[in-house]
């Protein structure tokens, strides 16, 4: 048997040259000091996006988009064995894994690891988590119930504000002045085809750029000397770590998704008024409750433009962390994007409390 | 309704014997299992002549006396207390039943106590010979406790056709061995002591990850001794729960068969979705523990080792859960509802009025709506509050009082078709009663606003 073995790894290798890969993966190393739990974060986001995967292809098989959409997650929440478990897995999964990037990034950004020479990890990263929730956008409406269908509404309305392009790119993406069956069919072709297309060649540059550049460490473990500083193999130790936190969470995950099944709501009726309250998933709220502040205390256009060029002003600035904080280790422009990080993340935390509690 | 009801605001009485219930089992079946790893620990570390060993077990079994003879006897009385309180119905029952059983439970606590109190406490002052016997002689003790509270425990799911053919007429105790011993005795014995060895070797990772890397040796030889003590449960777990599933009766096994292809909120498909839980988070407490302490042991700290126990808390968590669910619409199987009332008296109470000999009616008025609120402390707040844990005012919501009143008939017709009737036992009493029931719940629910 050992033998048969051995000569089937013999009989790859020599035509996929294994050795070398298993070599490679050996030889990598992951730094090893009291900030390394953020290195998971990355894993636990491509597990999750894994997950996503298996069960998007799962729910495809019994999901029809058109008129029949609502229906068709009606039976494969009631009907069909476990459609509850692969539908609630799906949308947890898809909450978790946006929050998991964003927790991701805000890690990398304080350890900063964005600096050269890993300034194109940063933007790729940065792309995936705009694709993600571009993901989570679509997604959102092809249960097609009435929250999912006011809350799309709402959210194709805002980019009305932006002048002379935002009508038109509105239009295209609902498919005509309002949400139907045929922006579903729209958002299900970006769902399921469009956005993997794009999604999976960032995903395999960014991942490449992590294999080719290593984990960055903390600027506080930089500052020790060669000596001090810790690392282990990516392979096997650094593996069956990650491999041991997947597993925690799909155990997290699972148990959400069981415990809490995701509701099916009620079929959307356009010619319903929207519910009370109506909002965005949560990982909008930073730009929804933005818009709705600034178009509170400045009403009409002038409050809405506010709202969104602070928001894309912020974001471009998030990403051009790389350039105005190239490679310093301790100076000023270090400190600076450290504060500016620390601004950011107080205001994704408040403006999502604030826009939560305004409801 | 003989007693008084004990109201639990938002999370109900139910969930304060669920709470006590898992913090103590957690600790109980950890002493067990935890007896036994440290004797078994101690006699490696004599045979081997390992000191280094040796001094972490004295530190274990101090960890050891502190949680068990502390929390785990706290914890204990607790649950007399809360399940004394919120359902006296059941916890009479099983008093009048197996008293004997209980005297001889505490005896054997009194005796498990002392020698726990005397192994820590002679560590280095007795011969190690007759400080390994105290050992032993506290892990026989603490398994017997084990082995006399799961009687109790498992009869409520199976009581078996002995007990019942008896119950009710006051010869319930000529029952007492076949109550005890019930069919689903056997195999709830052997899952609960593959549970105890997991829990030991849970709680004694959490130790291990406490040793520093400058007695790697030590500890990757710890880690590797305790895992062994989470094998025997993964290996025979799906063995002994299919015996287990054989004794249940056929009733409650279609209970984990009802969230298979449907889904809804609250209990009517808990079953089934607590059985997944519990399948995935027992391959992920073996497996994390494969991958973080025996793969890696100079890399196993205390976080990691804190994941593990909360992993063997979902683990235990689901399994009695489940065991738990799996009785509804009975606390006593077959024999009383999970309200406190004994099938044989459906008929009489019907008749005669399930509130004629109370006296726990609010205020002592008389008017309907408080007569209302009696039967429903009664028969409902066993497992529902108004507007916490399975809320009665969130559940009625968007109801009027005819549509209360079609859904009280459901409730107390009990057909077989209902939604209701694997998981709510029949609604009881005169027809006045459960007028008054409608009129008091109708009051729960919010009325349309005035022109």
């Amino acid at each position: 048997m050992k033998n048969m073995m051995e000569d089937l790894w013999k009989w790859c290798d020599e035509r996929l040259d294994l050795s070398a890969m298993v070599a490679f993966a050996k030889h990598k190393t992951v730094p090893e000091h009291k900030h390394s739990f953020w290195y998971f974060w990355g894993g636990i986001s491509l597990f999750l996006f894994m997950v996503q995967m298996i069960t998007g292809i799962l729910l495809l098989i019994y999901y029809r988009p058109g008129p029949d959409a609502f229906d068709s997650v009606r039976q494969i929440t009631y009907d069909v064995n476990f459609g509850w478990l692969i539908r609630s897995v799906h949308a947890w999964a898809a909450n978790l894994m946006i929050a998991a990037i964003v927790v991701h990034m805000f890690s990398v950004f304080f350890m900063k690891a964005y600096r050269s020479p890993r300034e194109f990890g940063w933007w790729s990263g940065a792309l995936l988590l705009m694709i993600a929730s571009v993901f989570g956008f679509s997604g959102y409406l092809l249960p097609m119930n009435e929250l999912s269908y006011f809350a799309t509404k709402v959210g194709l309305d805002i980019p009305t504000g932006m002048p002379i392009i935002g009508p038109i790119l509105s239009d295209i993406v609902r498919a005509g002045p309002e949400v139907t069956e045929f922006t579903l069919e729209r958002f299900f072709a970006l769902h399921v085809v469009v956005l993997p297309l794009i999604f999976l060649p960032i995903l395999m540059i960014h991942l490449w750029l992590v294999a080719k550049h290593g984990n960055a460490v903390p600027p506080s473990e930089e500052l020790k000397p060669a000596a001090e500083r810790k690392s282990i193999p990516f392979f096997p130790n650094f593996m069956m770590k990650d491999l041991g936190v997947w597993l925690i969470t799909l155990n997290i995950l699972i148990l959400f998704a069981a415990v809490f099944p995701w509701d099916l709501g009620v079929q959307a009726d356009a010619l319903k008024a929207a519910p009370k309250g109506i909002h965005p998933e949560w990982y909008f709220m930073v730009p929804f409750q933005l818009l709705k502040a600034f178009g509170n205390w400045f009403p009409g256009s002038l409050g809405e433009g506010m709202g969104i060029g602070i928001f894309t002003g912020g974001i471009i600035l998030w990403l051009l962390v790389p350039l105005y904080d190239p490679n310093s280790r301790s100076g000023l422009r270090a400190r600076n994007a450290t504060y500016f990080g620390l601004l950011a993340l107080a205001a994704v935390v408040g403006l999502t409390i604030w826009g939560y509690l305004a409801l | 309704m003989n007693y008084p009801l004990w109201d639990v605001p938002f999370i109900g009485g139910g969930w304060v014997i669920g709470m006590t219930a898992i913090f103590h089992v957690l600790i109980s079946q950890f002493a067990v299992g935890g007896g036994f790893y440290i004797a078994m620990a101690e006699q490696k570390a004599l045979r081997e002549g390992r000191k280094d060993w040796m001094d972490i077990v004295k530190k274990q079994s101090r960890f050891f006396l502190v949680l068990t003879a502390v929390f785990g006897t706290v914890s204990g009385v607790g649950i007399w207390f809360a399940i004394g309180l919120a359902n006296p119905e059941a916890t009479s029952t099983l008093i009048h039943n197996f008293v004997f059983g209980w005297a001889i439970e505490w005896v054997i606590f009194l005796v498990e106590l002392a020698t726990v109190l005397v192994y820590y406490y002679t560590w280095g002052r007795i011969a190690d010979k007759l400080h390994l016997t105290v050992g032993w002689l506290y892990a026989i003790v603490s398994f017997f406790t084990l082995f006399i509270i799961n009687g109790i425990l498992s009869f409520k799911l199976t009581p078996g056709a002995a007990w019942l053919s008896v119950a009710g007429t006051g010869h319930e105790a000529s029952m007492f061995w076949p109550a005890f011993f019930n069919p689903g005795y056997w195999p709830s014995l052997f899952i609960r002591m593959g549970i105890c060895c997991t829990l030991a070797g849970a709680w004694s990772l959490v130790t291990c990850s406490r040793i520093g890397n400058d007695q790697l040796k030590l500890k990757t030889d710890m880690i590797g001794w305790t895992m062994k003590w989470l094998l025997p449960l993964f290996c025979t777990l799906p063995f002994l729960a299919l015996w287990y599933w054989h004794q249940v009766p056929e009733a409650h096994r279609i209970l984990a068969s009802l969230g298979v292809n449907t889904v809804a909120p609250g209990i009517f498909t808990m079953v089934t979705r607590m059985i997944i839980v519990l399948l995935v988070s027992s391959v992920t407490l073996i497996s994390v523990v494969y991958f973080f302490a025996l793969r890696s042991p100079a890399d196993f700290k205390l976080p990691q080792a804190v994941v593990i126990m909360f992993l063997a808390l979902v683990v235990v968590g689901s399994m009695e859960y489940t065991r738990e669910m799996l009785r509804k619409p009975f606390i006593v199987a077959e024999h009383m509802y999970s309200n406190g009332v004994r099938v044989k008296d459906i008929e009489k109470i019907n008749k005669d009025g399930y509130l004629t000999h109370t006296l726990w009616i609010r205020d002592g008025s008389k008017t309907s709506v408080a007569r209302g609120e009696a039967m429903y402390r009664g028969q409902c707040m066993a497992c529902h509050t108004v507007d916490g844990y399975r809320p009665t005012r969130t559940l009625l919501a968007g109801r009027d009082r005819a549509a209360i009143t079609n859904f009280l008939k459901v409730l107390r017709d009990h057909k077989p078709d209902s939604p209701y009737f694997r998981f709510m036992p029949p609604l009881v009493g005169t027809d006045e009663e459960v007028q008054a029931l409608g009129d008091y719940l109708d009051t729960l629910t919010p009325k349309p606003a005035q022109p």
